[in-house]
């Protein structure tokens, strides 16, 4: 891994809303081709982290950098150009608009309305009998499918998942796992933000653990079981 | 049959034009989620500015119309965008429909400072008026085909555009959730740039093929009006359906021309109704909407109020009449004839502050109610065959309590809706009073009475005389109308402090949350509604005795525009907004550009200047409406927010207070006059916070509540406070109390 660098890095990274430093110091390394997870409480700046990363929230201090070009200082529309995909935390999806007008939007630069609606459909077959429905009226399940979707078509380089399993069904989480599973074994670089530590361990290579802002540990999946429960209940 | 299908043929004419204006309205509201009341402004500008190319320059048409539409069109929606709509973002409906309002009002003064008013223009017909071809034996002109044909293009055009192209979902995304969009890659601001330009140049094209149409010269308020009407075609299609916002616009060209044609003859209200009609509709398809889904909570706002506590508001209640009356003092009787009518705007702009600042909800015409207050109690309450006559309690109350009702009646469509909805429905009961009510001239029998609505369409309001209080007297009427502002003032903050304030600032904040909480939103909308309008209509009667001599143009659409944007400028969370905005609607403007008219008179060499002074005066305060897209809470917000710091520097603050009165003692003595007065006071309060600080730096800069604490040591004094300003009882709180 010594050749090439890696697909994220955060370098001493601070970032604020206001008046208010959120992040104090963030160190953080996301290496091509690997899924790491990023976990820790409530108020931890893991959806800042996440923020930072896509250039929605601006650095105060610190770099950044993609692939090994620092970009500090990106904004959203460019990152997502160099193939950043977000899938934010809540519902990604516009409710006013339908399935197929979603991928189109989704469709941009990097693929065809036509290979975003096969690739969406294939894999959610349940999105293909919905296409022309609004987006809104759809259960949430569906809508994370078709907020998932974004990440099949385009062949992001890096797949930033923000608490992908907040407000659904186990069932429905277990399922988006799997697509995530199968993207990271297409070798896509992903890095999600997950409060239930325990249903993304098994498949992530490292796991970052973020406390108050900081990054405190950092290491293979296995040592930071333990670390967690500690950290999350204040032991 | 030949009638009819002229009737028809000319009913299409027109609602094609309402199509093409109305359109682009929905066009800029699906795809920048603001309701541009400046439509027809832009409409006008492009009206003119082709006249200008076509008729003044000579350019030949087709050159004409590529300025207008290729340049003009495109270059005025980018600017709006770039300057303007760009900032709304998180700003709630009031502040959106203000800054609109705002380059509405801009516009037309600026157009009325490059094309006098008083020259008549009349825009030549595409193809010249001579063109005619003879469609089923009805003879049309080239112009009104292509009106037609224009109308229809471009329904398809951008029903296609919405739903076909890329271009189209984009801005629709735009407006559903930015950020979303910007995470997939797309700029929203400049998808926004470019709907906002498609939206402009629509607009200049209405300009264009409107006036030739309806005959008679270019009128910058009528052309600007005249968009307003196809609001209502715009409802049609609930703001978003194109097909039926053309379905709606054929109605109304269709309904206008066959009740030109068709009505009896002795209908005599008829041509006044034509020209409310579209207001009608809009009333009627209000009442027919579906009822909106309660939302849970509003849209992140940036609009920021706090309330005075009670005390500290009666401080400021009596602080306030003293000003006045002294203040009142010192200038002339005519002079306080300015500052009466500045004060009853103040009442009515206060009614303003409790509906829209602390409910939330909206009236865009608090002057029509006015309106109604003012016929109501000068019929009810006056004798006009009197040597001198009065006005009597009972008129007072009467007038009072007739626009409360009025106020409830029309609430009641629009109260199952919100905001915007609502808005309009007093801007349509604006333009019914005013096209039916203060246009109608002729006697009418009801009841056995007969009496003219609007006799001359100008009636003298007598002064209100109550026991020992005869308002005839200028400084009787100074103490009852400060009294009375102060006091319903006072009142209203007591109501925002009150349970029931609470209870509408959670309608406001939250619909869904407070009706779950067993709220009936309803009953609250209404009386809150009802409360309001009584207030306007209270401050109207005293503005119409103030103004003595009162016309349709007293309360037309235009001035109500104005005072409610000045609110929202000044604060529409606070009363001294109301009071501010007021006196700036009603006495300030008039003050000034009497102040430059006397010079202009005695100096006829400067006239020129003064003239560039007074359209600048006109345009600036529209800027300043365009500039609360900055500062949402209004500018009296930051004042406070400053003025907060000198409570910790007790010293510069009474020293302030003291040099206040001495310069009010100078000027009883005939040492300063008093717009000198004014304007020391304004300098000194406003360079205060600066002596404050630069006296005590570390007390008087303000810490915002939510950094204490936090960057602050955390003491038990601190947690009291916090306690205090959140109104949390603790026992602490108890104990000391």
């Amino acid at each position: 891994m010594t050749g090439h660098p890696p697909a994220l890095e955060l370098v001493g990274a601070h970032a604020a809303y206001g008046d208010i430093e959120v992040l104090h110091g963030v160190d953080l390394r996301v290496p091509a081709g690997a899924v790491v997870a990023l976990l820790g409480p409530n108020g931890a700046g893991k959806s800042t982290t996440m923020k930072v990363l896509n250039g929605q929230v601006p650095l105060t201090a610190g770099r950044l950098r993609l692939a090994g070009r620092d970009v500090t200082g990106i904004s959203a529309v460019a990152a997502a150009d160099l193939g950043v995909c977000t899938i934010p935390e809540g519902r990604g999806v516009f409710a006013n608009l339908t399935v197929r007008e979603n991928l189109l939007v989704s469709a941009g630069r990097r693929a065809t309305l036509t290979q975003m609606e096969e690739a969406a459909y294939a894999r959610f077959p349940r999105l293909g009998d919905r296409r022309n429905q609004l987006a809104g009226s759809m259960s949430g399940g569906e809508q994370q499918m078709l907020a998932l979707s974004r990440a099949l078509g385009t062949h992001p380089s890096v797949l930033l998942l923000d608490e992908l399993s907040m407000g659904l069904a186990p069932m429905v989480v277990t399922e988006m796992y799997a697509v995530v599973a199968g993207l990271a074994a297409e070798g896509i670089t992903v890095l999600l933000a997950e409060q239930f530590a325990r249903i993304v361990l098994p498949f992530a290579d490292t796991a970052v653990l973020m406390v108050n802002g900081r990054v405190v540990r950092t290491g293979a999946p296995a040592d930071l079981e333990e670390a967690l429960s500690t950290t999350y209940l204040g032991g | 049959m030949d009638t009819f299908l002229t009737y028809t043929a000319l009913g299409l004419v027109v609602g094609a034009i309402y199509a093409i204006a109305a359109s682009g309205l929905v066009l800029t509201y699906t795809t920048s989620g603001i309701f541009n009341f400046a439509h027809g402004a832009q409409a006008m500008i492009g009206a003119f500015t082709f006249y200008q190319a076509r008729v003044v320059w000579e350019l030949p048409t087709w050159l004409a119309l590529v300025v207008v539409l290729g340049v003009l069109g495109p270059g005025m929606g980018w600017l709006l965008h770039t300057l303007i709509m760009r900032r709304l973002r998180d700003t709630e409906i009031v502040t959106r429909v203000v800054v609109t309002v705002a380059v509405l009002l801009g516009l037309v003064s600026l157009s009325q400072w490059v094309w006098n008013p008083q020259e008549g223009r009349v825009p030549p017909m595409l193809f010249g008026a001579d063109s005619t071809v003879d469609l089923l034996g009805v003879t049309l002109r080239y112009h009104q085909v292509l009106c037609v044909v224009i109308a229809a293009a471009i329904a398809v055009a951008l029903w296609w555009l919405f739903n076909r192209t890329r271009i189209g979902v984009l801005m629709r995304a735009a407006v559903d959730d930015p950020e979303l969009l910007k995470l997939s890659g797309h700029d929203p601001d400049r998808i926004s740039a470019s709907a906002w330009m498609i939206g402009s140049t629509l607009a200049v094209l209405a300009g264009v093929l409107v006036t030739p149409v309806m005959g008679g010269t270019l009128e910058a308020n009528a052309l600007t009006l005249l968009v307003v009407d196809a609001f209502a075609a715009a409802l049609f299609g609930r703001l978003r359906s194109i097909p039926l916002t053309f379905v709606g616009a054929v109605v109304l060209g269709l309904g206008s021309t066959y009740l030109v044609g068709y009505a009896p003859a002795e209908w005599t209200w008829v041509g006044n109704f034509q020209r409310a009609l579209p207001m009608v509709v809009l009333f009627v398809v209000l009442l027919l909407l579906p009822h909106e889904r309660l939302r849970g909570t509003a849209t992140r706002s940036r609009e920021r109020y706090q309330t005075p506590p009670l005390p500290r508001a009666a401080l400021w209640a009596v602080a306030c009449v003293i000003g006045l009356v002294a203040f009142g003092g010192l200038i002339s009787e005519a002079r306080v004839g300015t500052l009466l009518v500045g004060l009853s705007f103040a009442v009515i702009a206060l009614s303003v502050v409790l509906l829209t600042g602390y409910a939330g909800e909206l009236n865009l015409a608090p002057l029509g109610f006015a309106a109604v207050a003012t016929l109501v109690a000068y019929h009810v309450g006056s004798d006009a065959t009197a040597a001198d006559p009065r006005l009597s309690l009972t008129g007072l109350v009467a007038g009072v309590a007739v626009a409360a009702i009025t106020g409830a009646l029309v609430a009641l469509p629009a109260l199952r809706l919100r905001g915007l909805y609502l808005a309009l429905a007093t801007l349509a009961f604006s333009g019914i009073v005013s096209a039916m009510l203060l246009r109608d001239t002729t006697p009418r029998t009801l009841f056995g009475h007969t009496f003219v609505i609007f006799p001359n369409g100008n009636i003298l309001m007598p002064p209100l005389e109550v026991g020992p209080l005869d308002l005839a007297d200028a400084t009787t009427f100074l103490w009852v109308l400060s009294t009375l502002f102060a006091t319903l003032g006072l009142g209203v903050v007591a109501l925002r402090n009150s349970s029931y304030g609470r209870r509408l600032a959670a309608m406001k904040d939250s619909p869904a949350a407070a009706a779950m909480l067993g709220q009936r939103l309803m009953v609250l909308k209404l009386g809150v509604f009802a409360l309001s309008t009584g207030i306007a209509g209270l401050g109207g009667i005293f503005m119409s005795m103030a103004v003595v001599s009162v016309s349709a143009e007293t309360f037309g659409f235009t001035v109500s525009l104005s005072l409610v944007m000045l609110t929202v400028v000044c604060g529409i969370g606070y009363v001294s907004g109301a009071l501010v905005a007021g006196l700036i609607a009603g006495a300030g403007i008039t003050s000034l550009q009497l102040v430059l008219g006397d010079i202009a008179l005695t100096h006829p060499e400067y006239r020129d200047t003064f003239d560039i002074v007074h359209h600048l005066l006109l345009v600036a305060t529209a800027l300043v409406g365009i500039g609360v897209a900055n500062g949402p809470s209004g500018f009296l917000h930051d004042v406070f927010e400053r003025q907060r710091g000198l409570a910790r520097v007790p010293f510069v603050r009474w020293g302030g207070a003291a040099v206040q009165v001495a310069l009010l003692l100078a000027a009883y003595a005939g040492l300063l006059g008093p717009a000198l007065l004014l304007f020391v006071s304004v300098v000194l309060w406003s360079l205060l916070p600066a002596v404050a600080t630069a006296w005590a730096p570390d007390r008087a800069r303000p810490l915002p509540l939510e950094l204490e604490g936090i960057t602050t040591p955390n003491t038990l004094a601190l947690r009291q406070r916090i306690d205090r300003e959140l109104r949390i009882e603790t026992e602490a709180g108890h104990a000391r109390a």
